[in-house]
C-alpha cells in the first residue's frame, strides 16, 4: 500500500521528509520505502492546442500551434487522438522525462517542433493505470486548464509516497485511515478524520437481502437513483493511478477510492438488473466475470445472487451480469464483511487475487462498514449527481464486540526486559487509539476494530516495545540455570567420519534430496519403495533420494565437462527409505566418488591413476578412525547394478552389510559422461549403532619379533582375503601381522595361476620367541593352505 | 744436541709435511698408522733412549711426547679439513632449485555451508545450547499447526510446500523442530536451549536467489523470565561472532505466526561499517535473520505454562550468511559442487 503524503496531510501533518518517515515506520512497524513518483521531471506544462494542420510529408502527423502560457509554440505530434482545442501535456524544449530522457527542439520531416505533446505513460504512470481512452495516444485534460501551468501537481506527479510492505497481520494499514493511525502513533500525532456529511434525507427503498451463508458476517448496501456515469474528477483519478488503480468510470472510481480511504472493499452493481439479493454457496456453474475471465464456480465459493443470476463472487469480483457501465442509471453499492479465509480461498481457487480479496483476507476495519457507504453517497452527490439515495439496506448487521486484553505492567516489562512506568505504557496505547483501564498493576486494554491482529497479551507487548523503540532496548543474555551445550553422540560420530575424509584429501559436496525417477533407481541397492512428491515442480526433482551416489556422479560429470578431471568428492547427508510407517526413514549416509589421478604427471612425478585399492584404503582408514566395535570385512560382489562386477566389494560389519566400494560399470560411466570413477557408500546410522571399541593400552613390545616370508602359487580366482584369514586361523598366538608384498601373474607363471608373497611377523610380548615356536606355526599355516587352497609353496 | 733429538725433529717435520699432503682420509689414516703405530719411526727412535744419559732421557722423553702430540694434532686438523671438504662437496652436489613446484599434498575442503553452520553451532554450544537436527520429512502438524499456522492461515501462502501426502511434507522450516523439542524437554531439569540446523524445502523455481532446497538454522530458548532483551543480546553476540566484533544489530518489527513480538534482525554492514555501500544497498544495514518471543500458543500447545515460562526463537539462513560474507551471487553455486568453487573456501572459517 502506497501512502500519499498529499492524502495523508488531510489527516495528520508531518514535517519530516518522506525518506525519514519511511525509515521510522520501518523501524517501528512496517517495512517501508520512500517513493518519489515524478522525481526529476521538469518543464512539463499545460498546453492548449489553438491550431492544427496535417503534416505535408506525413500521413499521420500533425502540426500543432500550442499555447503554453506566455507564448505559442509549434509542435509536431503523431498521436492519433490529437485535436483542436485540447488541453494537453507539453514537454517544453529542455524538459526531462523519466530515466533522464531530455526533450530538445528540432525538426520532424522538415517541420519545426519545439517540444512534445505527451501521454501519461511518458511521464512515468504505468500503462495499465492510464485510463483506457488514452492508451494509444496523448493524455487530454477533461477540463480547461491554465496554459503554461506545471502539470505535475495536476496529475499527482509531485506527490511523494511511503510504500508500506505489509505483513499478513497488518491489514489495518490497507486503508488511508488505518495507515494514518499507524504513522501518527509513530510520531505521537493523532489523526483527524472528518466524517461524511450528507445533504437531504435518504429515500426508503425496499430490497430483500437474504444472507444464507455464515461466511457473511455483515452486509449492507445503498442504492443511488438516476446517476450520470461519466468520468470521475481529475483529483480522484490521479489518486487512483498513484495507487496502481486504473480510473474507469465514476461509479467504479468512487468505489475504489472509498476502498483505499477506508480499507473497506465496495462492490457496485447495476441496480436495474437486481430483484432482491441472496448470499449463499455457489452451484457449480460457469460464469463470466466483469474482466472477461471465465470462472467455474465451486460449491465452496460464496456468491451474491439475484434470482438465478450470479452477481459476484463474494469479496472478490463481480460478474458481467450486473456490471456497471456508462449506461447504468441506478447503482447499488455493497459494503460487506466477508470471512477472510473464505475470500482468500475463492481468490486462490480462481486465480483472482485483487485489492478487494487482499483486504478481506487480511481483515478489514469493521467499524467503518456503514460509514464507508455514507462516504460513497457523499462523493456520489458531487460526482454522480443522483436524484435520490437510499437508506442503508441491511442484509446482516455486523456484530462487533470490541476486544479487551488484560495485561500487567510487570509482565509487559519482564517480557521485554525494560522498566517502563504505568503511565508510559498507557501513553503508548493511547497513541495507538487503544483505551486502557488501570487497576493498580492490572491493565485492561480495549483495541479498536481496525486492529484485528490484537488478541493476547503478547500482542500488547509488541505494541509497547515497537513504539517505545527497539533501538532503546539493551541486549542481555539469558541468566537461567547453567546448561551444558553440545552435539548429540551421533553427530559427534558423523563429524569424525567427515574429518577423516577431509584429511584424506576429499572435498565435501552438498546435493539435493529430490531427484528424478532415474536417479533414485540407479543406486537403489536396498530396493526400497520409492517416495515421491504429490505435486512435483519438475521431473528433475520428483522423488526422495535412495542414495547419494547418483548426485556425486553427476558432480563428477559436471567437473569433468569443465576440464577438472581429478575429482574427489564426498557427501554426508540423508537418504530416504520407505519402511512400515507412512513416514520414510531418514538414514544418514557418507558416500564418495573419486575419479582421475591421485598423482598428476609433473617434472618429478609419474602420473598415478586412482584405482580400487586407493579408494578401499580411504574407506578402511575412515572406518578405522571411527574405532568401531565390529569386525569389518570386504567381500567381492557382482550384484550391485551400475557397478563393475569384477571390481566391487560389499562392506560388512559383523557380517551385516553396511555399504560398498567399487568402480562404476563402464556402461554407466558412458551414460553419465564420466571417466573411470570409483564410488563408496556407508550407512552412518548402522556404523554408529556398533559403538566404539574400548581401547586398553599395552606397552610397546620389549622382545624382538621374528618374520618369515611365504611365496605361494595359487589359482587365479582364489581371494587373498581368504588366504590371509586362513593364515591367521592357523598362525598360533604369536602371529602378529600378515602383509602381502607381491601379487604376480604373467611370465614364468602358469596360465590361470598367480603368485602371492606374504610377509608374516611373529611376536611374543612376554618372552623371547624361539625359532622352533615360529617354525611350528609356520608349518601349520603351510599345511592348511596346501590342503584348503591347493597352493604350491615356492 | 744428540742425534736422537735431531731425528725426532726431522720425523716431526717430515711427518707433518706428509700429513698435509694427504687428500683422502684413507691415506691419512695410513700415514697415521705409519707414523704413530707400534712399528712406526717414532717408536723406533725412542728405542734408542736406553743409550742416553740419565740427564738427557727426560728431555728427549718430553720432546718425543711433544712430537707425538704435534703429529696427532696435525692429523686431526687435516682429517677435519678433509671431512669439511667432503661435506661441502656433498652439499654442493645435493643443492636443488627450491622454487620448483612441490609434490602436492591435499587436505579436502569442507563445504562452505558446513563450515558456516559448524561455526554457528560451535558458537551456540559455547553458550550451552544442544544441537538437534530433526526430520526433513515432517508432519503438517509439526511444520505448521504446532507453529500456530492452522490450515487456512495466510502464512501458508508465504511458503509453498512439497507434500508427500495429506499429512506429510518436506519441512519448509527448521522451526518444525520446535514442537518436538518443547514436548521432549523436561523443564524440571532446567531451561531448554537448542539449535536445529538442517535442510528445508520450498516449492520455488531455482534461480540465482531461490533454491527449492536450502538450509536453515533454528534456535529456541525457553525458561523463566526470558525477554526480548535476552534475544537481542544473544543475537548481538552471534552477529559479532560471525560478522566481526564491531557489529551492531537492530530489530525491526515483523510478523511470524509462531513468535509475538516478531522482528527482522539487521546487522550493521560488515563491508562499509554502516556508511553505506553496494552490499548493504546504501542503507548501512543488512537483514540477516528473523526472530521473536515464542508465541504463547506455541508454548501452550506443548503444555507449557506461559505464566511461568517464556521463550525466544530465531531462524537464520546459512546460504544467506555465506553469500553475504563471501560475495557469492548465485545460490545454485552451493549445489553444483564445482571443485573450483568448493576449494576456494579451504579454511575459510577458523
Amino acid at each position: 500500500m502506497k501512502i500519499s503524503r498529499n492524502w495523508l496531510n488531510e489527516y495528520i501533518q508531518l514535517n519530516q521528509s518522506t525518506a525519514d518517515i519511511a525509515n521510522k515506520i520501518s523501524l517501528t512497524g512496517i517495512e517501508s520505502m520512500p517513493v518519489y513518483i515524478g522525481k526529476d521531471l521538469s518543464n512539463l506544462v499545460v498546453g492548449h492546442i489553438t491550431k492544427i494542420e496535417d503534416h505535408p510529408d506525413s500521413d499521420h502527423m500533425h502540426i500543432c500551434q500550442v499555447d503554453v502560457g506566455e507564448k505559442e509554440i509549434q509542435i509536431v505530434c503523431g498521436a492519433p487522438n490529437v485535436a483542436l482545442d485540447q488541453y494537453v501535456i507539453v514537454a517544453l524544449d529542455g524538459a526531462t522525462l523519466p530515466d533522464g530522457v531530455k526533450i530538445k527542439k528540432g525538426k520532424l520531416r522538415g517541420e519545426e517542433s519545439n517540444g512534445m505533446i505527451c501521454g501519461l505513460d511518458e511521464l512515468g504512470v504505468k500503462v495499465k493505470n492510464v485510463p483506457e481512452e488514452f492508451h494509444n495516444g496523448i493524455y487530454v485534460f477533461d477540463e480547461a486548464q491554465k496554459p503554461g501551468e506545471s502539470v505535475l501537481d495536476l496529475l499527482g506527479l509531485s506527490d511523494e509516497m511511503v510504500d508500506l510492505d505489509i505483513t499478513p497481520n497488518r491489514g489495518d494499514t490497507l486503508g488511508m485511515r488505518g495507515a494514518a493511525w499507524e504513522i501518527g502513533a509513530t510520531y505521537d500525532e493523532k489523526p483527524n478524520f472528518v466524517d461524511p456529511k450528507l445533504s437531504g434525507s435518504p429515500k426508503n427503498i425496499d430490497l430483500d437481502i437474504d444472507v444464507q451463508s455464515d461466511k457473511v458476517n455483515g452486509y449492507q448496501a445503498v442504492v443511488l437513483e438516476d446517476v450520470k456515469v461519466g468520468k470521475s474528477p481529475l483529483w480522484m483519478q490521479r489518486r487512483l493511478w498513484n495507487q496502481d488503480i486504473q480510473p474507469t468510470n465514476a461509479v467504479l472510481d468512487i468505489a475504489n477510492y472509498v476502498m483505499i480511504e477506508y480499507g473497506q472493499p465496495i462492490q457496485a452493481y447495476d441496480y436495474d438488473k437486481i430483484a432482491g439479493l441472496k448470499l449463499q454457496n455457489a452451484e457449480t456453474q460457469e460464469v463470466i466475470m466483469s474482466d472477461g475471465t471465465e470462472v467455474k464456480l465451486s460449491s465452496e465459493d460464496i456468491v451474491v445472487m439475484s434470482g438465478e443470476d450470479v452477481l459476484s463472487i463474494a469479496g472478490v469480483l463481480d460478474t458481467d451480469f450486473a456490471k456497471v457501465t456508462e449506461d447504468t442509471k441506478n447503482v447499488l453499492f455493497e459494503s460487506a464483511v466477508f470471512d477472510g479465509a473464505t475470500v482468500r480461498k475463492e481468490a486462490q481457487r480462481h486465480d483472482l487475487r485483487n485489492n478487494s480479496s487482499n483486504r478481506f483476507e487480511k481483515g478489514i476495519d469493521t467499524s467503518l462498514n456503514g460509514l464507508a457507504l455514507d462516504r460513497i453517497v457523499e462523493l456520489s452527490e458531487d460526482i454522480l449527481n443522483p436524484s435520490d439515495y437510499s437508506q442503508h439496506i441491511v442484509g446482516k448487521e455486523y456484530n462487533y464486540s470490541p476486544t479487551t486484553i488484560s495485561a500487567t505492567v510487570t509482565r509487559i516489562n519482564s517480557l521485554i526486559g525494560i522498566e517502563l512506568t504505568t503511565d508510559e505504557i498507557i501513553n503508548i496505547f493511547d497513541r495507538l487509539g487503544f483505551a486502557t483501564i488501570v487497576d493498580g498493576e492490572n491493565l485492561k486494554v480495549t483495541v479498536p476494530a481496525r486492529r484485528n491482529d490484537m488478541s493476547i497479551e503478547a500482542d500488547l507487548v509488541e505494541e509497547v516495545i515497537r513504539i517505545y523503540g527497539y533501538e532503546n532496548l539493551v541486549g542481555t543474555l539469558p541468566t537461567g540455570k547453567q546448561t551444558k551445550g553440545g552435539y548429540t553422540d551421533k553427530r559427534e560420530f558423523s563429524n569424525r567420519l567427515r574429518y577423516s575424509l577431509l584429511s584424506q584429501g576429499m572435498d565435501e559436496a552438498v546435493n539435493f534430496s529430490l531427484l528424478s525417477k532415474k536417479e533414485v533407481e540407479d543406486f537403489n541397492v536396498n530396493e526400497t519403495k520409492l517416495v515421491h512428491l504429490l505435486h512435483p515442480m519438475t521431473e528433475d526433482h520428483e522423488y526422495l533420494r535412495t542414495s547419494l551416489i547418483p548426485s556425486l556422479v553427476k558432480n563428477v560429470a559436471y567437473n569433468q565437462a569443465r576440464k577438472e578431471f581429478n575429482v574427489r568428492l564426498f557427501d554426508q547427508e540423508r537418504i530416504f527409505e520407505k519402511g512400515h510407517s507412512d513416514r520414510p526413514n531418514e538414514i544418514e549416509y557418507i558416500s564418495g566418488a573419486i575419479s582421475g589421478n591421485i598423482v598428476d604427471k609433473s617434472w618429478n612425478q609419474k602420473e598415478q591413476k586412482v584405482d580400487f585399492y586407493y579408494v578401499k584404503g580411504i574407506v578402511e582408514e575412515m572406518i578405522s578412525y571411527a574405532n568401531l566395535d565390529a569386525n569389518i570385512e570386504f567381500e567381492a560382489t557382482s550384484d550391485i547394478e551400475n557397478l563393475h562386477p569384477g571390481q566391487t566389494a560389499k562392506i560388512t560389519a559383523n557380517g551385516k552389510m553396511i555399504g560398498f566400494v567399487g568402480k562404476l560399470h563402464p556402461q554407466y560411466q558412458d551414460e553419465m559422461n564420466v571417466n573411470d570413477t570409483y564410488v563408496f557408500e556407508l550407512n552412518v546410522d548402522q556404523l554408529f549403532a556398533f559403538g566404539s571399541k574400548v581401547i586398553q593400552s599395552q606397552p610397546a613390545p620389549k622382545y624382538p619379533s621374528i618374520s618369515r616370508d611365504l611365496a605361494l602359487l595359487v589359482k587365479k580366482d582364489i581371494l587373498s582375503g581368504d588366504i590371509i584369514k586362513d593364515i591367521f586361523n592357523n598362525g598360533g598366538k604369536y602371529l602378529e601381522d600378515v602383509e602381502i608384498f607381491d601379487v604376480y601373474q604373467g611370465d614364468n607363471i602358469e596360465r590361470g595361476y598367480k603368485s602371492l608373497g606374504y610377509h608374516l611377523v611373529f611376536l611374543n610380548r612376554s618372552d623371547t620367541l624361539t625359532d622352533e615356536e615360529v617354525e611350528q606355526s609356520f608349518d601349520q599355516i603351510k599345511d592348511s593352505l596346501v590342503t584348503k587352497f591347493a597352493v604350491e609353496i615356492r | 744436541m744428540t742425534t736422537l733429538e735431531e731425528r725426532l725433529k726431522m720425523l716431526r717435520d717430515e711427518g707433518i709435511k706428509s700429513i698435509r699432503e694427504q687428500n683422502h682420509s684413507k691415506d691419512l689414516n695410513e700415514v697415521r698408522v705409519n707414523l704413530l703405530g707400534k712399528k712406526g719411526p717414532i717408536t723406533e727412535a725412542l728405542r734408542g733412549m736406553k743409550d742416553l744419559s740419565a740427564e738427557e732421557r727426560p728431555k728427549i722423553g718430553t720432546l718425543a711426547n711433544a712430537v707425538r702430540d704435534e703429529i696427532q694434532s696435525a692429523i686431526e686438523l687435516r682429517s677435519k679439513e678433509l671431512n669439511d671438504a667432503l661435506i661441502k662437496q656433498k652439499l654442493e652436489k645435493e643443492t636443488i632449485d627450491v622454487t620448483l613446484p612441490s609434490q602436492p599434498q591435499k587436505v579436502g575442503t569442507e563445504h562452505i555451508l558446513t563450515q558456516t553452520i559448524s561455526d554457528i553451532e560451535e558458537f551456540f554450544i559455547s553458550l550451552g545450547y544442544k544441537v538437534d537436527s530433526g526430520f526433513e520429512v515432517e508432519e503438517d502438524y509439526y511444520n505448521f499447526e504446532r507453529l500456530n499456522i492452522p490450515q487456512d492461515h495466510p502464512a501458508r501462502d508465504m511458503q509453498d510446500t512439497f507434500y508427500l501426502s495429506d499429512k506429510l511434507l518436506m519441512r519448509t522450516q527448521t522451526s518444525a523442530q520446535e514442537g518436538r523439542d518443547l514436548e521432549n524437554h523436561d523443564f524440571s531439569k532446567g531451561p531448554l536451549k537448542v539449535i536445529s540446523p538442517g535442510v528445508v524445502y520450498r516449492r520455488d523455481d531455482d534461480d540465482a536467489t531461490h533454491s527449492h532446497q536450502f538450509h536453515q538454522l533454528e534456535g529456541l530458548v525457553v525458561d523463566k523470565n526470558i525477554s526480548m532483551a535476552d534475544l537481542k543480546g544473544t543475537l548481538e553476540a552471534l552477529c559479532q561472532h560471525v560478522f566481526g566484533k564491531e557489529r551492531e544489530i537492530r530489530f525491526r518489527p515483523s510478523y511470524f505466526p509462531f513468535t509475538e513480538p516478531s522482528v527482522e534482525v539487521d546487522v550493521s554492514c560488515f563491508n562499509c561499517g554502516g556508511e553505506g555501500c553496494r552490499i548493504c544497498k546504501y542503507t548501512g544495514w543488512i537483514e540477516v535473520l528473523g526472530a521473536g518471543l515464542s508465541h504463547p500458543k506455541v508454548l501452550e500447545m506443548s503444555g507449557i505454562d506461559t505464566n511461568i515460562y517464556s521463550g525466544f526463537a530465531f531462524g537464520l539462513g546459512p546460504e544467506r550468511f555465506a553469500m553475504l560474507k563471501y560475495g557469492i551471487t548465485d545460490i545454485r553455486d552451493f549445489y553444483t559442487n564445482d571443485v573450483r568453487f568448493l576449494e576456494q573456501f579451504k579454511g575459510a572459517i577458523r
